[in-house]
Formats: C-alpha cells, sequence, structure tokens
C-alpha cells in the first residue's frame, strides 16, 4: 500500500497518543516531532465554510457508504466501528457548519463549542454534554475549543 | 506487565502503599514507578479500593492481517480527512470573524482525530507493530536528514519495547 504524503502527520500524531497510553513517554515525544516536522505549511488559498461543507458533504454522501459496502461482508470489526462513528461525526460538522451559515457569527462567539478527543464529536452550547452521544467516552474526555 | 495507576480516579486512599513490596507505588509524579515494580506482581491492583490501577502490557501481540482492500479505502479516506483539515486549518489562519475562527478550528481538530481513526484502521494502531517499523523504515529513504534523525531514534525506542 502507498501513503499519501499528507497521510503522515495523522499516522504519527495517532502513534504519539498510543504511545502515551502505554507510558512510553519518549516514543510519544518523537512521533510527536515527526508527526509536526511532516506537516503542510497552510496556504494561503481562500477557503470559506461553504468549501469545507461541500468536501464533508461528499464524504457523507458517497465516500461512507461507499466504504461501508465493501465492509460488510467482511469481519472488520474495527473498520465497521470507525465508519459508523466517522459517519455520525460528519454528519454533525455538517450540521453544526450549516448552523453558522444560518445563524451567523454571533450565536458561535455566544456559545462554546467542545470536542470529543476520543472521535471527534462536535457539541456546540453553554456547558459540555456530559456523556458523548456518538462514542459513550465520558465528560473528562471533552476540550472545550478556544 | 507492570503497574500503573489512573490518578482520576485515585481516591488517595494509599493501601497500594501497604501492600506494594518496591516502593513502586510511593511517587510524587502520581505514577507508579515502571523500572521498581515487579513483573505482573499486581498486589496494589487487587488492593486498591477505587479500581484506579491496572497492568499495562510489556508486549502487545502482533495485530491481525487486515483486509487489503479495506486498508487501501480507509487510507485513502484518511487522505480525504487530511484535506479537508488542511482546508479548516487555511479558514482558521484567514478567518476575519471570531465565530469563523472558532468554527475552523474545532472543525480542523475534529477532523484530525477522524483521519487518526482512519489510521488505525489502515494498519497503524499499535507503535511496536511490524507494519509501523516497516513503515518507518520505508519513510528514511524520501525524507531529509532531519526526520531520519527522528525515525533512528523512532526505530530504536521500538526495539527496547517490542
Amino acid at each position: 500500500m502507498t501513503i499519501p504524503r499528507n497521510a503522515f502527520p495523522a499516522i504519527f500524531s495517532n502513534l504519539a497518543k498510543a504511545s502515551e497510553k502505554q507510558q512510553l513517554y519518549v516514543l510519544e515525544k518523537l512521533f510527536s516531532e515527526l508527526s509536526e516536522s511532516m506537516q503542510l505549511k497552510s496556504s494561503s488559498r481562500k477557503v470559506s465554510p461553504e468549501t469545507i461543507k461541500n468536501q464533508i458533504t461528499e464524504d457523507l454522501q458517497n465516500q461512507y457508504p461507499e466504504i461501508m459496502k465493501k465492509a460488510e461482508y467482511t469481519e472488520e470489526r474495527g473498520v465497521h466501528r470507525a465508519l459508523r462513528w466517522g459517519e455520525k461525526v460528519t454528519t454533525l460538522q455538517k450540521s453544526l457548519i450549516d448552523r453558522y451559515l444560518l445563524k451567523g457569527d454571533e450565536f458561535f462567539v455566544e456559545n462554546d463549542l467542545f470536542i470529543c478527543e476520543a472521535c471527534g464529536f462536535i457539541f456546540l452550547g453553554k456547558t459540555s454534554p456530559g456523556l458523548c452521544p456518538v462514542c459513550k467516552a465520558p465528560e473528562k474526555r471533552f476540550t472545550k475549543v478556544s | 506487565m507492570y503497574a500503573s495507576r489512573n490518578i482520576e480516579l485515585c481516591s488517595k486512599d494509599c493501601l497500594c502503599l501497604f501492600v506494594c513490596p518496591t516502593g513502586a507505588a510511593d511517587t510524587e509524579t502520581g505514577q507508579i514507578d515502571r523500572d521498581l515494580c515487579l513483573d505482573g506482581c499486581r498486589l496494589c491492583v487487587d488492593a486498591c479500593p477505587s479500581h484506579a490501577i491496572y497492568l499495562v502490557m510489556n508486549n502487545y501481540p502482533e495485530p491481525g492481517v487486515k483486509n487489503e482492500e479495506l486498508t487501501s479505502l480507509m487510507m485513502a479516506l484518511l487522505e480525504r480527512k487530511t484535506e479537508q483539515e488542511q482546508a479548516a486549518r487555511n479558514l482558521e489562519s484567514a478567518a476575519q470573524k471570531p465565530g469563523e475562527k472558532k468554527l475552523a478550528m474545532a472543525l480542523g481538530k475534529s477532523l484530525r482525530i477522524l483521519a487518526e481513526d482512519c489510521a488505525r484502521e489502515a494498519g497503524f494502531m499499535l507503535p511496536q507493530s511490524r507494519s509501523v517499523r516497516d513503515m518507518l523504515k520505508e519513510l528514511t529513504e524520501t525524507v531529509d536528514s532531519e526526520k531520519n534523525e527522528i525515525i533512528s531514534k523512532l526505530l530504536r525506542e521500538i526495539g527496547k519495547v517490542k
């Protein structure tokens, strides 16, 4: 399997987390360094919330259903789970952008955004949602975006 | 296997200190001293009234072989998530409005977490696994000397734990 160049930062930041959970802190640090060193520089290309929404919509309409179909008759439980969670989290990303476009900037300044570190679910509100509705991670796994 | 403390569950009743034969449980950091911990002893695990101590494996089994078609598809999905993450980061740095910036920051973080989940399911879950070691070795041929230095340190460290 060839690995696309842009995939490395996420592969390595994930391995850093997996090292930290085993208390392999030297490995954690090295994987983090490697992840950051391979991070692409942010370009000055103008991006709007709509652009991201379009890419996400394509995932929901085509990518997830197609991969799920391929995974259906396999025993790959991890892939099934990742696709289910990913589809839910992506649906909520899209609805968040929709709410931004509908309600405007002020609404997002007044409310806080909380992210589940386990599955990526984003919650908009005054306080964190407690249990994650997607992956059932406890409240302590939520971090506030600021 | 060595003992590890989940500090968020620890109720500081300190019964682990009563049973630990080496003093490994008694540290300033709150974590159990891995170098002093006796392999598989687990006295502290059973003594803890808060279930705050568990055993971490020294050696993990090699992950099973995954379906090749699916790992490729998960890798392709990872590529898409990363492109979207990059777009969110670009939006974040160019955003003029505070709400838009916050939205972009949240999307970027969320997309990274999705990308990481794809990475695990594309076969790179366990740091000390063969697939990760092979990938790192292959990568040395295409990256600069600075990254190569990190990779050789990584391979050395992985060699110690695998």
